[in-house]
């Protein structure tokens, strides 16, 4: 009888210590799963640095993890505060991210309004440009240059429909240089046959 | 007894972390900052599979009792990996300078395409579906130009292949509204005409005046030599050849001076005798096949005049007025003016217009 709890003290000890010595799997599922999570959500706005950081950290408990496998007496305490730490940072992150997202978002609506204006101050000068002799060609040529400014507007508001928020930026950027330049070139004509500066 | 306490607390002392195993996480980190994962995947991933490696070796020397820890073979594994992961930096360095040379290399080369594109346009005035997708590839271009600022070459590669198809669009738009010009029936009749008219500038010992659409160019002969040359503008449609009233094209064939104007609404004007008879018989044949506007008549009133070569007349020539000073000073009524489309195609721009229609 003696005998037979000695080995059910011993048994239940190694269950004690085996149990502790059990590698966080689901922890890391769940923060892996987390991290992706943030990783899909901040795509909107291009990478954002601190990705790097969380990501590092997330590779630093995994090996922790594999050096702990690799020993007979396991200890995986460490690897779980690595990887509850790194669940706050990314749930930091995550609280962070859309405050991030909207800025991005309203940076490219906004450069999006400026475009249009810059659009829309190009089709007024040719409007009202002189279109007889010595300004004829140049102004059908920047109408047809508008033309085209006009059409690659539209994908700006596709690359915001699509949370491209960036790529909504460039777009708008470049439109708005290209509006400008043929807004130049519009009032260079007029004051090429007027004589007029026009400001 | 000093001495056995010193050997004993030497021998038992622990041996310090090679500082190469730092320097090798700070050399990953600096790869993956120069895009490694991008330009060598293959090999990035094998530094860091060694690099991995290591760090669980020396996770096995730590676990040891301090004095029993050894990491010179360690060390010898970090530092030969610091050396790999250094020439893996470079490579990525000078991989990323060609890329980026590369796409630098082809956004001037597609702008140089526009600026050629454009210049064509303008001369042709061309102010429709060419021009416009010359606009839109210059946007496409500006936006390459940010994305290669910030080093995004993925996105530079699909923003470039886009700029390309606007600029491979707007050449073939321009092959195909001058591919008359590429027609050999149409240059060799060009050609006849225009070497009928020096011969009998020569014969006759007469001026004669020849109009070169594709060159924009007007050309005085004097018995049988050039004796002057000039820019000239034509209308919207001017490489088209006329056909009717409205249509802003400029009439090719053979024609006279038939009236002088001093003081024209376009400075001086030389009034030519379309449409000819020529001119009458293909005006006639189009209208029977339905080729013209119903109403449309024959048209007229085509001058060779001043106000300046960059406008848009509605067929005629138009010339700067000191150019057209000269022109009026030779040209007198029954002058020869011959209008032709072209009289060689190794000129350049037919020479670039066979290249797109080639290419398109």
């Amino acid at each position: 009888m003696r005998g037979v709890t000695k080995n059910l003290v011993l048994v239940l000890a190694i269950a004690v210590v085996l149990a502790g010595c059990k590698a966080p799997t689901q922890q890391i599922d769940t923060t892996k799963a987390a991290l992706e999570e943030v990783t899909k959500a901040s795509a909107d706005i291009a990478p954002v640095p601190e990705l790097k950081d969380l990501n590092d950290k997330l590779t630093a408990a995994l090996d922790e993890i594999a050096a702990q496998d690799k020993k007979f007496f396991k200890k995986f305490g460490k690897a779980k505060e690595m990887l509850t730490n790194l669940g706050t940072d990314i749930e930091a992150l995550k609280a962070a991210l859309p405050a991030k997202i909207e800025a991005a978002k309203n940076e490219a609506i906004k450069l999006q309004g400026e475009a249009k204006a810059a659009i829309d101050e190009a089709k007024a000068l040719l409007a009202k440009a002189p279109t007889g002799k010595g300004t004829k060609k140049d102004i059908d040529a920047l109408k047809a240059d508008l033309a085209g400014a006009e059409t690659a507007f539209a994908e700006i508001q596709t690359a915001l429909d699509g949370k491209d928020y960036i790529v909504a930026q460039d777009k708008a950027n470049a439109i708005k240089t290209k509006a400008a330049d043929i807004a130049a070139q519009v009032k260079a004509a007029i004051e090429k046959v007027t004589g007029k500066k026009i400001v | 007894m000093l001495l056995g306490f010193h050997l004993i607390f030497f021998a038992c002392k622990t041996p310090p972390v090679p500082p190469e195993a730092q320097q090798v996480e700070n050399l990953r980190e600096a790869l993956w900052r120069a895009g490694a994962s991008f330009y060598a995947e293959q090999s990035y991933e094998r530094f860091k599979a060694e690099l991995k490696s290591g760090k669980e070796k020396l996770a096995r020397e730590r676990a040891k009792f301090g004095w029993s820890r050894d990491y010179s073979s360690l060390q010898a594994d970090f530092r030969d990996l610091l050396q790999k992961g250094n020439d893996l930096l470079a490579q990525v360095e000078t991989l990323k300078g060609s890329q980026a040379k590369y796409f630098t290399d082809q956004t001037a080369d597609l702008a140089g395409r526009v600026v050629r594109l454009k210049r064509m346009t303008d001369q042709f005035n061309e102010n429709g579906p060419v021009r416009k997708s010359l606009s839109q590839a210059e946007i496409k271009l500006s936006e390459t130009e940010t994305l290669l600022r910030k080093e995004q070459y993925g996105a530079v590669g699909e923003t470039l292949a886009v700029a390309e198809n606007c600029i491979r669009e707007a050449e073939r738009s321009l092959a195909s509204i001058l591919s008359r010009y590429l027609d050999k029936r149409e240059l060799d009749k060009w050609q006849k005409w225009a070497g009928e008219t020096v011969a009998e500038s020569r014969t006759n010992g007469t001026v004669a005046i020849l109009v070169n659409k594709i060159e924009r160019k007007l050309t005085i002969y004097k018995k049988g030599a050039v004796i002057a040359r000039f820019d000239i503008g034509l209308g919207r449609y001017g490489l088209s050849d006329k056909l009717y009233s409205g249509d802003e094209a400029t009439p090719e064939g053979k024609y006279q001076i038939t009236r002088k104007y001093p003081a024209s609404q376009f400075y001086k004007a030389l009034l030519i005798n379309y449409p000819n008879a020529d001119d009458q018989r293909t005006y006639a044949l189009a209208k029977k096949e339905g080729l013209i506007p119903a109403q449309a008549g024959i048209g007229g009133y085509i001058e060779i005049h001043g106000g300046g070569k960059d406008n848009l007349t509605a067929g005629c020539v138009g010339l700067e007025n000191k150019d057209m000073d000269e022109v009026y000073k030779w040209a007198n009524v029954g002058t020869a003016v011959t209008i032709v489309g072209a009289v060689s195609i190794e000129n350049t721009i037919l020479a670039e217009i066979k290249e797109f229609a080639k290419n398109g």
